[in-house]
C-alpha cells in the first residue's frame, strides 16, 4: 500500500508497514474505540482507528457500516462483529465484540449494582441527578433520530410508513414483529425492483 | 423478584433480534415493563440515561435491566442474550455480503426498512418522554440538551453528566 523501504511506524525494526490485524490487536483497537466513544460516535471512531492502521479502505468501511444498520441489534456492536469477522475470522469477530463491550460493561455493572442495590431506593439527590440525566438522554435520542427521519422523508412512502409504524407501536402497542412484517411488505411492494432498473 | 436467567436470556435475545437501527425502546417497554414486570418505567429511563455516559455502545442499558430483573446472573444473561446472537448474525451477514450486493431486491429491502427504523425511533422518544419527563424543568433540560447537541460539537456524555449535576442541584 505504501513505500516498503521506510515504514512510517516507529516500532520494532522489522515491522512491515500495515501489520495484519490479529484477534488480539482487534481486541485492543475496539477497547480503545469504546473508551474514546463515551457519548456516542462509535462508528466515526472505529473508522479513524482502522484508517490509521491501514486495515480497511473507506469503501470497505462504508459497506460494513451500511450493513451494520440493516442487521438487527446495536449498530456499533454489529459493526465490530463485521469488521472482526472480515479482518480476522471467527476469533476476530468474537474479540472485537468483547473489546467494544468490556470497558462499558465493567462501569455499568458497578454503577448498576450500586444504584439498584441500595435498600430502600436511592438517596434523594442521586435520584434527582438520574432524572436530570434521563431528561438529557431524551435530547440525545432526538438528535440521533433526526438524521434517520431526514433520510426517511426522502424515501417514496417513507413518511407514511414511519408514521404508521409509530402509531402501531406507540398507540396501539402492537407486537413489533407484526408491525415489521406489515411495514416491510408494503415497503417492498412500493420499492419492488423493476426490469431495466 | 429474581427472574430465571434462561428466561432473561431468551427474552433479551428476542429484544436484540427485533432492534433495528439501535435501540428498540417501545418493544423493551412492552415486554420488560408491561408483560414481565421486571423493570419500572423509572428504571427504564434511568438505565437508558446511564447507558449514555458509559464507554461504548449506549444500549449497555440492557445490562442494567438484566440486573434489575435477576441480579448478577440476570445482568450476564441479558448482556449475552442481547449482544451475542445479533453480533453472530452480523458477522455472518458481512461474509455473505458479496453475494447479497448483487441481489436486485436489496435496495427495496433498504428502502422498506428505513421508515420502519424511523417509526421505531419516534416511538422510542415517546417511551422515554413518559419515563423521564415528570416536570417542566425536565422538559427544559431535554430541550436544552437537544439544542446544545444540535448547535455545538459538545460531547453527548458531557451534556448528560451536566444535566445530572443540574438535576441534583435543583432537586428535580
Amino acid at each position: 500500500m505504501s513505500a516498503p523501504s521506510s515504514p512510517l511506524t516507529t516500532t520494532a525494526p522489522p515491522a512491515p508497514p500495515p501489520q495484519p490485524p490479529t484477534p488480539a490487536s482487534l481486541l485492543r483497537l475496539f477497547m480503545g474505540v469504546a473508551l474514546v466513544g463515551i457519548g456516542g460516535g462509535l462508528p466515526a471512531h472505529t473508522r479513524r482507528a482502522l484508517n490509521t492502521r491501514g486495515w480497511m479502505t473507506d469503501a470497505e468501511f462504508a459497506e460494513a457500516f451500511t450493513l451494520a444498520q440493516l442487521t438487527p441489534g446495536p449498530n456499533a456492536v454489529n459493526l465490530a462483529a463485521m469488521i472482526g469477522a472480515r479482518l480476522s475470522g471467527q476469533a476476530g469477530a468474537l474479540l472485537a465484540v468483547v473489546g467494544i463491550l468490556t470497558p462499558g460493561l465493567i462501569v455499568m455493572l458497578a454503577v448498576t449494582a450500586f444504584t439498584l442495590g441500595v435498600p430502600g431506593g436511592l438517596p434523594g439527590p442521586l435520584q434527582s441527578a438520574l432524572r436530570g440525566a434521563a431528561a438529557a438522554a431524551l435530547g440525545v435520542m432526538l438528535t440521533a433520530a433526526l438524521p434517520v427521519l431526514k433520510v426517511t422523508a426522502g424515501i417514496r412512502g417513507g413518511p407514511v410508513l414511519a408514521g404508521a409504524t409509530f402509531l402501531a407501536l406507540a398507540w396501539l402497542h402492537l407486537d413489533l414483529l407484526l408491525v415489521l412484517a406489515g411495514v416491510l411488505t408494503v415497503g417492498l411492494v412500493v420499492h419492488r425492483p423493476r426490469s431495466g432498473e | 423478584m429474581t427472574a430465571d436467567p434462561l428466561d432473561i436470556f431468551l427474552t433479551f435475545t428476542r429484544l436484540g433480534l427485533v432492534s433495528f437501527g439501535g435501540a428498540n425502546l417501545p418493544e423493551i417497554e412492552r415486554v420488560l415493563v408491561d408483560q414481565k414486570h421486571w423493570i419500572t418505567p423509572q428504571v427504564l429511563a434511568n438505565g437508558f440515561a446511564l447507558g449514555q455516559v458509559m464507554p461504548g455502545p449506549n444500549m449497555l442499558a440492557m445490562t442494567h435491566y438484566g440486573f434489575a430483573a435477576g441480579g448478577w446472573p440476570g445482568a450476564l444473561a441479558a448482556t449475552l442474550g442481547f449482544y451475542g446472537p445479533t453480533a453472530l448474525l452480523s458477522a455472518l451477514a458481512i461474509l455473505a455480503w458479496q453475494r447479497l450486493s448483487r441481489w436486485r431486491w436489496l435496495p427495496a429491502v433498504r428502502s422498506a426498512l428505513l421508515p420502519f427504523g424511523a417509526g421505531v425511533m419516534l416511538a422510542g422518544v415517546l417511551v422515554l418522554t413518559r419515563g423521564s419527563l415528570h416536570s417542566w424543568t425536565g422538559v427544559l433540560i431535554a430541550a436544552a440538551a437537544f439544542a446544545l447537541l444540535q448547535g455545538t460539537r459538545v460531547n453527548a456524555a458531557v451534556v448528560v453528566i451536566g444535566a445530572a449535576a443540574l438535576g441534583a442541584l435543583i432537586g428535580l
